[in-house]
């Protein structure tokens, strides 16, 4: 029989989702149903003396309005429960603080949609507006107003590492490179704004129908606010528009369930545009202070950084996305000085949290261009450079434990040097016929074909090239107790007719469940038609764990595969149905030692180099990538055609932060709230050409050998398109994004000089 | 977001159009919809009433005359987009507007006596010399293209008035549009049109128009001055574009460019839009 894993076969959800028969949340009905109208505070620091919703509530088809003194239990978070289920006074001491626009104050209930909207107009709220904090150096000052009363300093969490000697380092160091690096927040802007419904079900438990990343996850979290037992609660995920990581933290699942608990009604509710970018968290932005030192040798000997995360009004994520870029910050390189502090901190802007990469993309482009700018310096090689520092087996990582085996940084690089035209001469060393930056000023054959201005042909174009590389941990990292479930139930009598595979991962357009399929038939050695998933709830087994961190098909592999196993044995023992239920529990990982940042963080890390080609108009500022080569080791590729899907979409969401993509806040609130003005690349702004290339070195630790990977190909792009405009232009761009009218400003400073 | 309620009308003919205009208050002429449709959306205008002027055939497609093209003020931007013998300033103008759908819909009319600072079209009839057809009750007149654009979303239109059709000189000159867009709508940040005749090595008469970057479409005086009478090479093409900063008084910021971004891309989309006008002046 053809193995399944390695094959390209068909997503299980592809022909519904382009008939256009997949229902998502905002497709399904429910008999009875009512609209709820979130409310937004709209304001981003105050503290609400009163709330008068006497008016709403007498409005035409007015069911309810709920404040926060309906919420049973009122506050939740992923990690810490810090932010309020609805903000308003009548409920806990800190529930009346405003720290966000988008913190929610009311849930208006009617028979429909206008109704609930034409109501919500009618809610009094008298504020006292309180200093808003939008920087968060600012908040850092001794004298800047709080945003949670128990953090005196705004200091939401810290880490730090210490390892070595600084100073002799320096001393020893022939180059030192200091700079400040600026990344930026990003939108998900994933196709499916956020909706949902809730119900009553006929065994009185609360189910929630909602497109998220972890059905457990939310399911405890609905059942905390609502001071109801988990049990209590149903969580029911049907088709996902994509998440990026936009879905792991909350933001209807709480409202909805508690409005249906209310009424006794079914609930329902579709966010706008505007309220889906307004009302979730984006990419965190990061300020970096380093300075690198090397030798002329090319061995790089210290690494000092200072690092600022803009935390938003709650934590959400902050403290584990600050805990990866701290290791992110200073590469996949063996320095054996380093010395880094790390603060994420509170500020009245809109919440950051998990997006695609945690902390790596940010981390990695200061990272990234360090090794740029030292090999610049020293007149080195940016690959070389790198070759010569790069993490390998045994080698030690910043937290002073041994890198997991497997780790192929050197090889993903080389692969990408490679197909960027770099050598190996015969003494070993990289090298590339030096780009000499080439300045067009007639459409020539490398000017391209695609226009990011009318009339390409009149522009003065230079063109560049760079190189990046990256890792990024793969699982929950930092000591949290990783797992996931999967059951498998084999039916039939001499031959196996029918198995049920059941495993929760959320398919969030990524193809998990497709994969989950691919591994469940060759570990069974059934034909895939043989094979029936269930996904759909929390009912159906245990939990899977989040659909985040690279972790999914990993840890869910490893499950798929228990549980399959098991349930052959039980078959041999003519148990019939034959079941199995899994939890695979991967090596355990341990926190950050406070004091010198010493642990053992992640379970096992996945690699990928990129290589980048952009034209600038030396005229207008704007970077077109022409090429971009993104090598990727995924250890096994499970589906090819997904795996490249990943990869390619990645490029695209990692060239839109780099260029593009532009979320802008003043003074607390959200200036690009529609898609006409937070710009996502279109087609024709990604990169003329996408070589997504795939290697299968094994991983020991991954079943069937493959490694996380869909996080990856994001975190390369911005160094190394930010270091193919130095080889372009000379200019070293350290803030993102790199706007027309950014790179525009910094050629005139140029010419100026 | 959903547009607030309004009643729908439609007219089969302009006459038609008249009697629903003096019989419904506060109503608006709707076209293509693709500026009508989204400003309702944004609740930056709430009529009572929209009257369908879609389906009027007579005011749709181009005919010619002698040295003049009419265009009718429904004639889509497609349609345009792809005639063959109206001036290229024009046809790679609507060519470049929005997506397929927003030129599919979207009409020549609609697009100017809409009249945003951020349209295309504005820009090219200025610098084309056009003329605007219009209808009201008491008639019919015309306003030449430098009299029409008056300000941000102002025109020389009648709130009685239909917008019937546009003349555009097709004479042989040269000529050429240029922009620098906002990459989502495609709609001009910086937009130069550009119409030349050169005639023994030398220009004789030039045409510049700038959009995106201020209230309403603005001709370049300064410019136009310094390129007659001149050879039409680079050098001469860039001495005159760099006079157009003080043909603009009045310059807009916002997110996606600020004052001074637009006004230091000025100088090089007129650059770009005369040389190629230029070119095709031959
Ligand atoms: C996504 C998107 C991208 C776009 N990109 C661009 C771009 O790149 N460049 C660009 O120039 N434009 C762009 N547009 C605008 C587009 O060109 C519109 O179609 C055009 O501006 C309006 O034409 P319409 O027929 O749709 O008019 P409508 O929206 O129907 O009407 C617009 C206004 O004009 C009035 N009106 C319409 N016809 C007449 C008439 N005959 N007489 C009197 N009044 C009339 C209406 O009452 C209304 O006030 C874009 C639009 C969208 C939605």
């Amino acid at each position: 029989m053809m193995r399944a894993v390695g094959s390209t076969l068909s997503r299980v959800d592809v022909v519904d989702k382009v008939a256009g028969v997949a229902q998502y949340p905002g497709d399904i009905d429910l008999p009875g149903q009512l609209w709820m109208k979130v409310v937004f505070a709209g304001i981003p620091h105050a503290q609400i003396n009163a709330l008068n919703v006497d008016r709403a509530r007498a409005a035409p088809g007015v069911v309810a309005v709920l404040t926060a003194a309906d919420v049973p239990v009122n506050e939740y978070g992923l990690i810490i429960p810090d932010q309020p289920v609805l903000c308003g006074p009548g409920s806990t001491p800190t529930a009346a603080h405003v720290r966000w626009e988008a913190d929610q104050i009311a849930l208006v209930v009617a028979a429909t949609k206008a109704q609930a909207e034409a109501a919500a107009q009618l809610i009094e709220v008298d504020y006292t507006p309180l200093p808003v904090i939008t920087d968060p150096l600012a908040a850092l000052a001794p004298d800047a107003p709080r945003i949670h009363a128990n953090l005196p300093d705004n200091v939401l969490y810290s880490y730090r590492i210490r390892r070595g000697h600084m100073e002799s380092a320096f001393a020893q160091a022939d180059v030192i490179v200091e700079s400040e690096y600026r990344t930026h927040a990003q939108e998900h802007a994933y196709l499916q704004p956020e909706a949902g419904l809730a119900f009553v079900r006929d065994d009185g438990r609360i189910e929630v129908i909602i497109a998220g990343q972890w059905m457990h996850e939310d399911r405890q979290q609905i059942a905390h606010a609502l001071g109801l037992p988990e049990e209590q609660i149903v969580v029911r995920y049907p088709a996902i528009g994509g998440a990026f990581g936009g879905r792991e933290d909350m933001s209807l699942q709480i409202v909805l369930a508690l409005a249906a608990w209310k009424t006794g009604r079914p609930i329902k509710t579709i966010w706008s545009r505007e309220e889906s970018i307004v009302g979730h968290h984006k990419r965190h932005p990061f300020i970096f202070k380093a300075k690198w030192g090397a030798t002329k040798a090319g061995k790089v000997v210290a690494a000092q950084m200072d690092v600022i995360s803009d935390a938003g009004g709650y934590m959400y994520t902050s403290n584990k996305v600050l805990g990866n870029a701290l290791v992110a910050c200073l590469g996949p390189y063996d320095i054996p000085n380093v010395h880094v502090d790390a603060r994420t901190v509170l500020t009245n802007n809109c919440p950051g949290g998990a997006f695609r990469g945690f902390g790596g993309p940010q981390g990695h482009f200061a990272a990234e261009m360090q090794m740029t700018k030292l090999a610049a310096a020293l007149g080195m090689d940016p690959v070389e450079l790198r070759l010569q520092n790069v993490l390998r087996d045994g080698a030690l990582l910043p937290t002073q434990s041994v890198v997991p085996p497997g780790c192929t940084a050197a090889e993903t690089l080389e692969e990408a040097a490679r197909r960027g035209g770099w050598m190996q001469s015969a003494d070993g060393r990289w090298q590339r016929a030096a780009h000499a930056p080439s300045i067009q000023s007639a459409a020539g054959p490398q000017a391209s074909a695609r226009q990011t201005s009318l009339d390409a042909s009149r522009r003065r174009i230079a063109t560049g090239v760079g190189i990046a590389v990256c890792y990024k941990n793969v699982g929950f990292s930092l000591g949290f107790p990783e797992h996931c479930y999967a059951k498998v139930e084999l039916y039939g009598e001499a031959e196996i007719e029918k198995a049920v595979v059941s495993c929760l991962g959320a398919d969030v357009g990524q193809g998990a469940h497709t994969a989950f399929l691919q591994i469940a038939a060759d570990a069974l050695n059934l034909p895939p038609e043989r094979i029936e998933l269930q996904v759909e709830h929390t009912d159906i087994t245990g939990s899977s764990g989040s659909a985040s961190a690279s972790r999914l098909t990993f840890m869910a592999g490893h499950a798929i595969q228990g549980a399959a196993a098991g349930a052959l044995q039980e078959w041999q023992h003519e148990e019939r149905p034959a079941r199995c239920e899994f939890v695979f529990h991967p090596r355990p990982t341990t926190m950050y030692d406070p004091e010198t940042g010493v642990a053992d963080p992640s379970v096992t890390y996945g690699y990928c180099a990129q290589y980048a080609e952009v034209a600038v108009d030396l005229d207008t500022g704007h970077v077109e990538v022409t090429r971009l080569v993104s090598v990727n080791d995924v250890g096994k590729a499970i589906n090819p055609q997904l795996v490249e899907g990943q990869i390619e979409g990645a490029a695209a969401q990692a060239i839109g932060w780099t260029l593009l993509e532009n979320f802008i806040q003043k003074d607390g609130r959200t200036l690009t709230p529609h898609l006409s003005n937070y710009l996502i690349p279109g087609v024709l702004d990604i990169a003329d050409v996408i070589e997504p290339v795939i290697l299968e070195i094994p991983d020991p630790q991954g079943p069937l050998g493959l490694r996380g990977m869909a996080e990856m190909p994001m975190i390369p792009t911005a160094p190394a398109i930010a270091a193919a405009i130095h080889n372009a232009t000379g200019i070293w761009i350290d803030q993102l994004p790199i706007v027309p009218e950014r790179m525009w400003t910094a050629l005139q400073a140029q010419n100026g000089a | 977001m959903y547009p607030p309620k309004f009643d729908y009308y439609r007219a089969n003919s302009i006459d038609e159009a008249f009697a629903l205009m003096g019989q419904l208050g506060d109503a608006k002429l709707l076209a293509g919809g693709h500026s009508l449709i989204p400003a309702l959306k944004l609740r930056l205008a709430a009529p009572s009433a929209l009257i369908d002027i879609g389906r009027i055939g007579e005011l749709k497609g181009i005919s010619r005359n002698g040295s003049t093209a009419t265009i009718g003020a429904l004639t889509t931007h497609a349609t345009v987009a792809a005639a063959s013998d109206l001036p290229a300033a024009l046809t790679e103008a609507a060519g470049w507007i929005g997506d397929p759908q927003v030129r599919n819909r979207g009409t020549v009319g609609g697009n100017i006596a809409h009249a945003d600072p951020a349209s295309d079209l504005p820009t090219v009839l200025t610098a084309l010399g056009a003329t605007m057809n219009m209808r009201g009750l008491n008639g019919a007149r015309s306003v030449s293209a430098d009299d029409f654009f008056i300000d941000l979303f102002m025109t020389a239109l009648g709130e009685d008035e239909i917008l019937t059709s546009v003349d555009v000189p097709v004479d042989g000159a040269g000529t050429a549009y240029a922009k620098l867009f906002n990459p989502a709508s495609r709609y001009a940040i910086v937009g130069v049109a550009a119409k030349v005749s050169v005639s023994g090595g030398q220009c004789t008469s030039a045409r510049v128009a700038l959009g995106g970057l201020t209230p309403s479409a603005v001709r370049a005086p300064s410019v136009e001055a310094a390129l007659v009478g001149k050879a039409l090479t680079a050098d001469n093409i860039a001495a005159a574009a760099a006079q157009v900063g003080g043909d603009l008084d009045d310059v807009m910021g916002d997110i996606h460019a600020s004052e001074e971004y637009r006004r230091a891309m000025a100088p090089i989309y007129v650059q770009r839009a005369v040389s190629k006008a230029a070119e095709r002046a031959g």
